[in-house]
């Protein structure tokens, strides 16, 4: 990579040169032509090198999108092609060459006529640096353990994984056509690239069993293909597009050695070992699949200040991989393991209908009228398939089981007005209805939320803007079916049923609530080139029919946004943010006993107090030491968060027996934060107009503190094996420096 | 590997350069004459032309005539409309220069915070030609139903910024003049690439107005998720109901402090929706019998594939 960003570099630099040599000056002394066209220009390359660099172990959270290797750098390189008279233009940007996250744009049009895109854009992302792995991929997908299985603690001495990650590539190409300036044809291809893996898991039986932290193999590419026409009128614009999207996944599924079998390893429990244990386990990874999307908008001038718009959308998602068997544990086998067909016959059919109309039809009243409508029907006509019987984790038969299929509609509709008070002030008003639809599958067939709107906009003065506005919306079901999730059982069986969720729970996405809602946004300009924007955001979510579940959401944010150029040589920008999310959500701990009966014991109610809370600071200083010859970047961020989930007993748990009362007892959790700060500077210095160098430095700190991976090792007891994936701390400090040509105007 | 990508990118890019070179090259007839309207009759209405604006406000002009805007209509106007250059936006000069000229005075509309000209009558002129595409649904929009002006986000006059006359030095900068808690929201330890620069916020919403919710650019807020993440689109043997209905039910695309950008931590996410019977239903701790169902992924630990699963016996995402 030093070799191909060295040649990257020496490349430019003879393209310059030739540039320089083949050129004609012509007209102004800044012009440089070439063939006709006006060429300019500029690339920076540099060299960059840590003070301090975050070992390979620390590098996760540091490098997760970005490529920060020392050396040589070839920063970026602009090139435009211009004919003199501005109609061809041609323009070759690149960035960060030859590192794992470059990116490309080349742009070439005539103006006014049409224009052609090329993209290419890489993003690494690396998931973990700490992960440590017992197992070999022999294959891909496939992860082998010694055949006989070592002891758990083993695993804690485990080789490390380099990293645990993956490369995005993305490609794309286009053209717009604009053959009138009243209409524009569109068209484009896309092609996205994954590879690599990221973290998975795999359980080898009923919960309580064990599991092993594995990775899944990623080789996947989606293609997007893209075309649209839209014409617009002075009185009528339509726009009509269709596009298509294939996704390819080269890995069906992935397949790992059981820790625990066979043998009896220590670590594992009596259960893991038992006969008819997997000795490797099989998990489906996310299948091929394709959509295709059909849109239609038209948006229409009517009299009296009226505009309609209407939009349709059809999207057509397809899916028919062929099913894996249910397992491949040869021990077990069934008639009831024949699968009643080959695959899924995957489709799902969306439609959307928008409706808006906007009016102002008192002329001289200053008052707008705006109806909205929406409706977006998701109809998964998949087939239903139910399984005579499966296979548990590739450990044990279980009965019959039915895929359902989970079909809704959804439906807005928005009234409001909105008058001009007086010259400076706005008031507007507003209803609007939500309405779900669910068919008999989810708990809650049809809910209804009725919300309101009122809002405020005021400008007392030029260099003030005031926004207030105010929400409120209440939702409300008829009927609440806790048995919805028996739609997967096949047989009735009373026993079962009740092991399934409680009747007094509600799922926060259907349950009956009341929401509260105030933002406000103060916008001060007392100087054209001052901005001070202070926010405020408030909304307070109950619950007020979940006996257990989600219970009570608040969440408040302060923040200020502050832009000031007090001279032309200077530019501060600056933001802040202090936020604070809080939920109640009660539940039950619910054990059954050895006859299948489930124990609901209301001491045995715990409550969770869940709250985040984190600052947000950036700063951004641009200044002109020295007109036209020196100039100084400072740039600056932090941010804190700090979760608590803070547990508790409404009664203190009693009647059940000893372990299950310890079970049910709530305990307390260490709050985990974590903390990240990031320094830039850069002075640039002039030597002509053209030329131009840099030195920089740049600082950052990660710190983390998580109880739950702070000291994750692969094997901690009992019967389970980790990754020990962790986010670790780090600190880097990088120096640099970078030289830059311009060139043409 | 890199290298592969790199040369791959190299041949897109050289292709492309090929392609864009035949095309430049001169068609012996041309695909459409540039229209060269006739200057507009400043007695009959009250235009006085481009150039004599250009006597006052040369500096402007300058800076305009380098953009993509104003080298059309200041060079080669493709209508009428078009061809009124600065008075196609700023309105007719006569009484403007008669009156010895100043701001705002003959009526002149400046797009300044200070303009006494109505935002949408401002936003009007904007529209006028910005009215397809990414622009067909401004009218009834979230921005436009509040009256903020086209200018708030865009600076017209001059190349501020490389791509879309953007008002600050980047969209998220722009956004965040308003949005300032999603702006700071890309700093959480668990985000997508907004402050490395691989995307922002115009890669999911559409700010002049959609047909979606929340301004964004798919027609639903899933198919925005599916763009980049298709193999969560499905359809699914085993469906997880309310990943269907929406990603945001248990995730917050602007970044979160949890990983994998989820609302809250495991396992309580998943536990404010599963109070099933055992051990989805308790509360947990720090002792050995509930490392299994807290550390690491937590639930995910077995239910991993959680988005939804084709397997046949995937019916609790285990497999």
């Amino acid at each position: 990579m030093k070799a191909l960003a060295i040649a990257s570099v020496a490349t430019v630099a003879a393209l310059l040169l030739l540039s320089w040599a083949g050129t004609a000056r012509a007209g102004a002394a800044d012009d440089l032509m070439l063939g006709g066209f006006r060429l300019s220009g500029e690339v920076e390359a540099g060299v960059r090198e840590y003070i301090e660099r975050p070992p390979e172990s620390r590098r996760a959270k540091f490098q997760e999108y970005e490529d920060m290797r020392p050396g040589l750098f070839l920063n970026y390189l602009r090139l435009s092609l211009q004919k003199p008279d501005g109609m061809y233009g041609m323009d070759l940007y690149g960035t960060r060459w030859g590192f794992d996250d470059q990116r490309y744009e080349f742009n070439v049009g005539r103006l006014g006529l049409w224009d052609m895109f090329v993209e290419w854009d890489q993003i690494p992302h690396v998931y973990y640096t700490t992960a440590r792995w017992l197992a070999t991929e022999t294959g891909r997908g496939i992860f082998t353990l010694p055949s006989v299985r070592p002891p758990l603690n083993a695993h804690n001495s485990a080789p490390s994984l380099d990293e645990i990650a993956l490369q995005t590539n993305r490609g794309l190409i286009g053209l717009k056509l604009t053959p009138t300036p009243d209409v524009e044809v569109t068209t484009s291809y896309q092609v996205i690239r994954r590879d690599g893996n990221r973290d998975f898991s795999m359980a080898f039986g009923s919960p309580g069993n064990n599991f092993y932290g594995i990775l899944e193999p990623i080789d996947q590419t989606s293609h997007d293909f893209r075309v649209g026409v839209a014409i617009a009128r002075e009185q009528w614009q339509a726009q009509f597009g269709y596009t298509f999207s294939y996704f390819a996944n080269a890995n069906r599924w992935v397949r790992a050695d059981n820790p625990c079998f066979p043998g009896a390893p220590a670590g594992c429990a009596a259960n893991d070992f038992a006969a008819g244990s997997p000795i490797t386990g099989q998990t489906s990874l996310p299948p091929n699949n394709m959509a295709n999307t059909f849109t239609g908008a038209l948006g229409v001038n009517l009299p009296l200040r009226t505009r309609i718009n209407t939009a349709f959308t059809y999207s057509l998602y397809l899916q028919n991989d062929t099913f894996l068997p249910h397992t491949i544990n040869a021990a077990i086998t069934s008639p009831d393991l024949v699968l009643p067909q080959r695959s899924l016959n995957g489709i799902v059919q969306n439609f959307i209908g928008n409706f808006t109309a906007v009016s102002r039809p008192f002329g001289s009243l200053p008052l707008t009228l705006t109806a909205k409508y929406r409706i977006h029907d998701f109809q998964d006509n998949s087939d239903q398939i139910t399984f005579p019987g499966f296979v548990l984790d590739d450990k044990t038969l279980e009965g019959a089981r039915r895929a359902g299929r989970w079909s809704w509609i959804r439906q807005n509709a928005d009234l409001e007005g909105r008058y001009q008070l007086f010259a400076p002030a706005a008031l507007t008003i507003g209803v609007d209805w939500q309405r779900w639809d669910r068919n008999e599958h989810r708990e809650v067939p049809v809910s209804d939320e009725f919300g309101a709107k009122a809002a405020l906009d005021v400008t007392p003065v030029d260099w003030l803007l005031a926004r207030l506005t105010y929400r409120p919306s209440f939702l409300r079901i008829e009927r609440y079916n806790s048995a919805a999730h028996a739609e997967h059982a096949v047989a009735e069986d009373p026993v079962t049923a009740l092991q399934g969720q409680s009747v007094l729970l509600r799922k926060f996405d259907e349950a009956e609530r009341n929401i509260q809602s105030v933002t406000a946004l103060l916008q001060f300009t007392p100087l054209d080139r001052l901005s001070i924007s202070p926010v405020f955001g408030y909304r307070w979510v109950d619950y007020i029919a979940s006996s257990l579940g989600l219970q009570q959401e608040q969440a408040w944010n302060v923040g200020l946004d502050f832009a000031w150029t007090p001279v032309d040589r200077v530019t501060i920008t600056a933001s802040y943010s202090h936020e604070q999310d809080t939920s109640k959500m009660r539940s039950r701990s619910r054990p059954v006993t050895g006859t299948g009966a489930t124990l609901d014991f209301v001491d045995f109610d715990w409550v969770s107090n869940i709250a985040d809370t984190i600052d947000s600071f950036t700063l951004n200083v641009r200044t002109t030491l020295i007109p036209s010859k020196l100039d100084w970047i400072v740039s600056a961020s932090y941010q804190y968060a700090l979760g608590r989930i803070d547990n508790s007993n409404p009664i203190i748990p009693k009647s059940g027996t000893a372990a299950q009362n310890l079970t049910a007892t709530a305990q307390p959790w260490p709050a985990f934060e974590d903390e990240l700060a990031t320094i830039e500077t850069a002075l640039r210095y002039y030597f002509t107009r053209s030329w131009s160098a840099s030195v920089f430095y740049s600082f950052q700190t990660f710190r983390k503190h998580d109880w739950r991976t702070d000291t994750l090792n692969p094997f901690i007891g009992p019967d389970a094996v980790w990754q020990a994936n962790d986010s670790r701390n780090y600190t880097a400090h990088i120096i640099g420096a970078t030289l830059a040509y311009r060139f043409g105007r | 590997m890199s290298w592969r990508w790199t040369a791959l990118a190299v041949g897109f890019i050289a292709v492309g350069t090929v392609v864009g070179v035949l095309l430049m090259l001169p068609a012996s007839t041309p695909a459409q004459a540039p229209v060269t309207p006739a200057a507009p009759q400043p007695t009959a209405t009250g235009y006085v032309g481009s150039e004599t604006c250009k006597g006052c406000h040369e500096d402007q002009w300058n800076k305009f005539a380098t953009t993509k805007m104003g080298r059309l209509m200041l060079q080669h106007p493709r209508s009428a409309k078009e061809g009124m250059g600065c008075e196609g936006c700023h309105g007719p000069g006569k009484e403007h220069v008669e009156k010895g000229g100043g701001k705002g005075v003959g009526g002149m509309i400046t797009f300044a915070k200070n303009d006494k000209t109505p935002v949408d009558k401002r936003n009007q002129v904007c529209t006028t030609c910005h009215n397809k595409g990414p622009h067909l649904f401004w009218k009834g929009s979230a921005h436009e139903s509040r009256d903020v002006p086209c200018t708030s986000c865009h600076v017209v006059m001059e190349n501020f910024t490389p791509k879309h006359s953007l008002a600050r030095a980047t969209v998220i900068d722009t956004c965040g003049q308003c949005h300032v808690k999603q702006k700071d929201q890309q700093l959480r330890s668990s985000h997508m690439p907004l402050r490395e620069g691989k995307m922002t916020c115009t890669s999911c919403h559409n700010p002049h107005g959609t047909i979606s919710v929340s301004l964004l650019k798919e027609p639903w807020p899933n198919a925005t998720c599916f763009a980049c993440h298709a193999d969560k689109r499905g359809p699914f043997l085993w469906v997880h109901a309310p990943v269907n209905e929406s990603c945001s039910n248990c995730h917050d695309p602007h970044g979160s402090n949890h990983e994998r950008m989820l609302k809250v931590a495991k396992p309580r996410l998943c536990q404010q929706c599963h109070i099933e019977s055992r051990h989805p239903t308790s509360p947990y701790g720090r002792d050995v019998s509930s490392q299994k169902f807290v550390l690491g992924k937590a639930c995910l630990n077995c239910h991993v594939n959680i988005h939804g699963s084709n397997h046949p016996s995937g019916f609790a995402f285990t497999r």
